[in-house]
């Protein structure tokens, strides 16, 4: 249904509020004017609203300019046309100032609490407090130590190197085979150590699976937290699965031991795999840009399940305040504090050898856990609060952390980011900047160290942590879900083609998709130049062999190793738009949808506004107009002029990348014909566009104001969880012009976000 | 024996709150179990390395026996215990007489085939089938009747951090190890974490609410709004939380949870402490019919602990190799295994003295403790007469009595739980040794 379609495809428009200027009696007076002639029949003559057909009334916080955008796309709705331009400026502002903006808040930060990632990033930094932080590298793998024993032992290790994932089978030979034929390892006995890190990229329920004829032990997160235990190779059972939770922007410490014990009876070959199925995903080996090959301390993810956060506004944000979420932020709290006294309390004390007869020891572990997790000191009151008391309360050391722990996690201190008003400017500076690049907490030593000396007292000083702050897994991590959160991604979950059109469209082809756009992303983000033009741009794009096999010789990587490699020039294809996961996601199975495609560049890279059509539609069936092109088709059933309204727009931007099938393939024909690709564009300034095919579309789309207003918006949103305006009316203006000065750096831009957030009006200040 | 007297207890007992108990009076299914069996329990104990057999086996069959030296500590228990002599485990193929011994102990079958090479014979793997304790669990999980929150309790004592086939003495399957939980504070989260978290919850929302009145004096009007809507949840969560755990208290006074002494590491030398705290809670947990079923594993086969609290410093599996005339090494083992019996005694002792809930006498009336071994003696790894010690009347068995059975694969026997529990099968494990039926003469 097309309705459904539509709604799929919206976010609700971000709100923000510029502060109303005066309008002089001339400006108001025609508004008013325009007002009562073309709106006051649905919307009443103050806007209080009509039974039966605008009944609410008019009133909310969207800003000025969005209603004015507004009222310009889609207002009267009978006649969209009739109030454009200069017009519907002016009744925006009437509208705005008479009654409209009223009752609307003021731009302001607003005080929420942590969203649910940012309460599993904070506790895996609290965590992380007592264990180190993992390094960033970009380098993929994982360690292979291979030893001529039946037990890691370092006189009797053979081969070193980087596996690229663990996928062997050695059958009867043992690891001293091809380049490593002269290492000497016995077939019969041998014991392999892989070790690590498992780099994820997406917060959800993994489930690991490893495949093996012999005996292994498994660790992950820690080389003490046991996650498969497969000390003993029994009859013929080789397969093991465990799901856990993993978040994104993190990496697991990773250690498999594999051992083929000698033995008296007859010798199974041996073989191993490891594979993963990641949230939405199917199963795959677990690729090497997956793997680390370096040491990754200790780390901690939350296994507690809770409930998703408000997005009406485009982004998450904690207003909601109910049981279910204080239910699981309980949960939580009681889940962190077992880790803490399982793992964190054990290492404090090994690190802190000193008396605790008196408990302390306890108390300076719980006094730490207490201003890590409240983001700076804190006083005898809260320290008799949440640690004193519960020592005291409890006899027994683990229930003292317990309460102590369930207490800091259940505090406002620590669910609400925001309430630092006793916090000095330089802390609130390095909690800000925590929690706008990496969604947590201050946990490292040297962003604690630089908020206790009041280091950030001025911007140079602020942007050059932030800077640092860049390098690292967690804003990756948070870069590449604002990424998925632009390109609407979440809505492609599942990508199923008709069998019979297209045989060879399967599932693991969908995922070397997504794994393509993900490596093509990361690329042209982390570059050097971090140019956002090369998104929509660049001539070549991520491939592997089932890649290749799909879509053509073009496609074939041009270094022939494991994995995804990067093609040559690709013809007819540049930048994301043309990559075969988004024009194959925004497709129907047995045919393309220039709908899908038009909303989706309209509303998401153009940033633009669309009202849901007024009924529920059917697409016609291709199969009921056997002739029509698709175009054609689309034209056809868009002809009314009731969907003509937005339809003009979404159909001429939709059209211009039919040289697409449903599978993403390039064609010139279809049915015979040649495909028409013309189409073109009106921004938000009134210029049309004319566009012929992706190419320009891409081409387009790298220039446009509207498409780096949208990116900047969405980006400042993202990270920030507030509205541009509430840091000053122009902070988006500014940060856009920043960003094309800037030669489109995305680097600079989340830096730039950043240090306006950090350093923007704090309240109280 | 009527084993519930009130309906409201029986509710309790199976953890049903006051308010639902009320409501659920009236459904059929529960209206059912004034006439039902009694409770009947089962647990078994498990030391390692055999025995001293001329020092623990009565010299006498019949009801008329002396008890030797290590079974000494059952003294008071004489008259409802019963020592099974001539029962042996009989199964052959992979893995050492250990590796065997344990793991064909409760299982009656094979193990697999498998990487784990003990000191002797062929490698092995885990076992090939359902253990009696899984097996029994499963059976009374089915039926509404005898089901209970957990159905079974696996407790450990000192068992080392390694899965493999000596350290696994229960299946729930084919390949599929049960491990026992010998941390007693992990055990008591298991029984009470729920419970305990929520009167955690209950006792700190007060000192929090204290802050929340802190903090929102600096902070504006309009952000205000967020942290009192919060207060106020949390407000309502205390009041409900604590017109729940006044109910709590109110029905379960005669079972308070038990509690656990602070700090206690996992260390040799708290064995003895550790056990206790596991006895405890397992006593405990059979009151409160959290489960009917459970296992009580001492370490592990070939398990060396140092019993250091009886002056040995030797760990128990290497003296155990020692020769019959190595004469101080012979006397520790039986201390050792003194001690053991010891533990089993206190055991006994804690179910005697504790009143069946909503029934007539203890627990001990209804509970069985059948306390066993994976080697018949430690120097010669034989598992011909396994140690096979039963005390308390939870089987049905006519106790009081020494028995010598001459030499019959243990599985009989294993069948003779199954029988005595309510679940009759035709065999147990390996059916070429469960031909002659259940044993005879028990009851």
């Amino acid at each position: 249904m097309l309705r459904l379609l539509y709604r799929s495809l919206f976010v609700l428009v971000p709100v923000l509020l510029i502060g109303s200027a005066r309008a002089d009696e001339a400006i108001t007076n025609r508004g008013k004017a325009i007002f009562a002639k073309q709106c006051a029949k649905c919307h009443g003559k103050t806007g209080q609203g009509v039974p039966k057909r605008y009944e609410k009334p008019l009133s909310g916080n969207v800003s000025l300019r969005q209603l004015e955008e507004l009222i310009a796309d889609t207002m009267p709705e009978d006649n969209p046309d009739a109030c454009i331009g200069a017009d519907a400026k002016v009744v925006a502002r009437y509208i705005h100032e008479a009654f409209y903006g009223k009752s609307a808040e003021l731009p302001r930060i607003r005080l929420a609490r942590l969203t649910g990632n940012q309460l599993r990033h904070s506790v895996a930094d609290l965590y992380g407090r007592f264990m180190n932080l993992a390094k960033y590298t970009d380098q993929g793998g994982i360690h292979g130590e291979y030893y001529d024993a039946n037990r890691p032992r370092k006189d009797k290790r053979k081969i070193e190197r980087v596996d690229a994932s663990i996928n062997f089978d050695f059958q009867d030979k043992g690891p001293s085979q091809g380049e490593y034929a002269d290492t000497g390892i016995k077939a019969n006995e041998f014991a392999i150590q892989w070790s690590g890190g498992l780099k994820v990229d997406v917060t959800g329920t993994y489930e690991i699976i490893v495949r093996c004829s012999c005996s292994f032990v498994f660790d992950l997160g820690n080389f003490s937290r046991r996650f498969i235990d497969n000390h003993v190779q029994s009859g013929d059972k080789t397969e093991f699965r465990r799901s856990i939770v993993l978040t994104a922007g993190r990496v697991y410490p990773f250690r498999l031991m594999m051992y083929q014990r000698k033995r008296k009876t007859k010798q199974p070959p041996a073989w191993i795999n490891v594979s993963w199925v990641p949230p939405h995903g199917t199963e795959q080996i677990i690729p090497k840009r997956n793997f680390r090959s370096n040491f990754n301390p200790p780390a901690f993810s939350l296994q507690t399940k809770l409930p998703p956060d408000d997005r009406s506004y485009g982004y998450e944000r904690g207003i909601a305040v109910d049981r279910q979420w204080d239910d699981s932020t309980t949960a939580a709290a009681i889940e962190f504090a077992q880790i803490a006294i399982d793992e964190l309390w054990p290492r404090f004390r090994q690190m802190n050898k000193g008396p605790n007869d008196n408990r302390q020891q306890l108390r300076r572990f719980l006094e730490e856990i207490t201003v890590t997790a409240f983001r700076g000191p804190i006083d005898d009151v809260m320290r008799n609060l949440y640690v004193n008391g519960p020592i005291q309360a409890c006899e027994d050391d683990a229930d003292a952390i317990k309460r102590s722990v369930l207490m800091t996690l259940k505090s406002p201190r620590f669910l609400y980011p925001l309430l630092d008003h006793d916090r000095s400017p330089s802390q609130k500076v390095a909690n800000r900047l925590a929690l706008t690049l990496y969604d947590s907490l201050p946990a490292q030593q040297w962003l604690r160290g630089q908020a206790r000396e009041n280091h950030f007292d001025r911007e140079s000083r602020i942007r050059v942590a932030a800077t640092r702050m860049v390098a690292d897994y967690r804003t990756r991590g948070k870069t590449r879900e604002m990424l998925y959160a632009w390109l609407n991604l979440s809505h492609f979950d599942e990508i199923t083609k008709d069998a019979e059109r297209f045989p060879d469209f399967d599932k693991q082809l969908v995922g070397d998709m997504r794994a393509s756009l993900d490596a093509f992303l990361d690329d042209v983000v982390w570059s050097d130049a971090s140019d956002f033009r090369q998104l929509m741009t660049a001539d070549w794009a991520y491939t592997n062999e089932r890649l290749q096999k799909f879509y053509g010789a073009a496609w074939k990587p041009i270094d022939s190793t494991q994995g995804l490699q990067k093609t040559g020039k690709l013809p007819h294809r540049r930048g994301l738009l043309a990559h075969p996961y988004l024009m194959t996601g925004l497709a129907y199975a047995d045919s393309t949808s220039p709908i899908h495609r038009g909303v989706f560049v309209i509303r998401y890279l153009l940033g633009r506004t669309l009202r849901p059509p007024q009924e529920a539609f059917t697409p016609l069936s291709p199969k009921l107009h056997p002739d029509l092109t698709t175009r054609e088709r689309i034209s056809l059933q868009t002809s009314p002029k009731s969907c003509q309204v937005c339809h003009t727009k979404i159909n001429a931007l939709g059209f211009t990348l039919e040289n697409f099938d449903a599978v993403g393939r390039y064609r010139v024909k279809e049915k015979g014909r040649a495909v028409n690709t013309l189409g073109g564009y009106t921004d938000r300034s009134g210029k049309r566009t004319k566009i012929e095919g992706p190419d320009a579309l891409s081409s387009y789309l790298a220039t446009s104001d509207d498409a780096h207003r949208a990116f900047v918006e969405r980006a400042f949103q993202h990270f920030v969880k507030q509205p541009p305006s509430a840091y000053g009316s122009d902070t988006l203006d500014k940060l856009i012009k920043k960003f094309k000065d800037q030669q489109f750096n995305i680097r600079n831009l989340i830096v730039d976000i950043a240090v306006v957030a950090a350093s923007g009006p704090i309240e109280n200040k | 024996m009527q084993s519930v007297t009130s309906r409201r207890e029986f509710l309790i007992n199976t953890g049903v709150s006051a308010a639902a108990a009320n409501f659920l009076m009236n459904l059929p299914s529960l209206q059912a179990e004034e006439t039902s069996r009694r409770k009947q329990r089962v647990i078994f104990v498990f030391s390692p390395n055999g025995v001293i057999p001329k020092h623990f086996w009565p010299d006498q069959t019949g009801k008329d026996f002396e008890l030797k030296r290590i079974l000494k500590p059952l003294s008071p228990f004489k008259d409802r215990m019963m020592t099974v002599h001539g029962v042996c485990n009989q199964i052959r193929g992979d893995g050492d007489g250990h590796m065997r011994g344990i793991g064909c102990l409760l299982t009656g079958i094979e193990l697999f085939p498998g990487d784990i090479q003990g000191g002797s014979d062929t490698p092995a793997g885990w076992s090939k089938g359902i253990s009696v304790d899984q097996y029994l669990k499963n059976q009374l999980q089915a039926n509404k009747e005898t089901q209970t929150r957990f159905g079974s309790l696996e407790f450990g004592v000192m068992v080392p951090e390694r899965a493999d086939t000596w350290t696994r003495m229960s299946y729930a399957g084919p390949n599929q190890p049960v491990a026992p939980i010998d941390d007693p504070y992990q055990m008591f989260d298991k029984l009470y974490g729920q419970a305990k978290n929520r009167e955690l919850l209950a006792s700190v929302l007060d000192d929090l609410a204290s802050d929340f009145r802190r903090v929102e004096q600096k902070i504006s009007a309009e952000d205000r709004q967020i942290l009192k809507d919060h207060l106020a949840m949390v407000r309502q969560l205390e009041k409900e939380l604590n017109t729940e755990l006044s109910q709590k208290t109110d029905q379960t006074v005669t079972h308070a949870v038990p509690k656990l002494s602070p700090n206690v590491q996992e260390v040799n030398d708290n064995m003895p402490q550790i056990t206790r705290m596991q006895m405890d809670m397992l006593v405990h947990s059979l009151a409160a019919d959290f489960t009917r079923v459970a296992t009580f594993q001492i370490t592990n086969s070939v398990g060396q602990p140092r019993m250091r609290w009886l002056g040995i410093n030797e760990g128990h599996h290497g003296l155990s190799h020692e020769p019959d005339s190595n004469e101080e090494a012979y006397e520790k083992l039986i201390k050792i295994n003194t001690w053991y019996c010891e533990q089993v005694a206190y055991l006994a002792k804690r179910l005697a003295e504790t009143p069946e809930p909503g029934g007539d006498g203890s627990l001990l009336d209804n509970t069985t403790i059948v306390w066993t071994n994976e080697l018949g003696k430690g120097n010669s790894h034989t598992r011909n007469n396994i140690p096979f010690v039963l005390v308390g009347n939870g089987l049905g068995f006519e106790m009081g009595r020494a028995l010598n059975f001459k030499r019959v694969p243990h599985n009989r026997l294993l069948m003779s739980f199954c029988e005595a529990m309510g679940h009759p099968v035709d065999s147990f494990g390996n059916p070429n040794f469960c031909k002659a039926g259940s044993l005879t003469g028990l009851s």
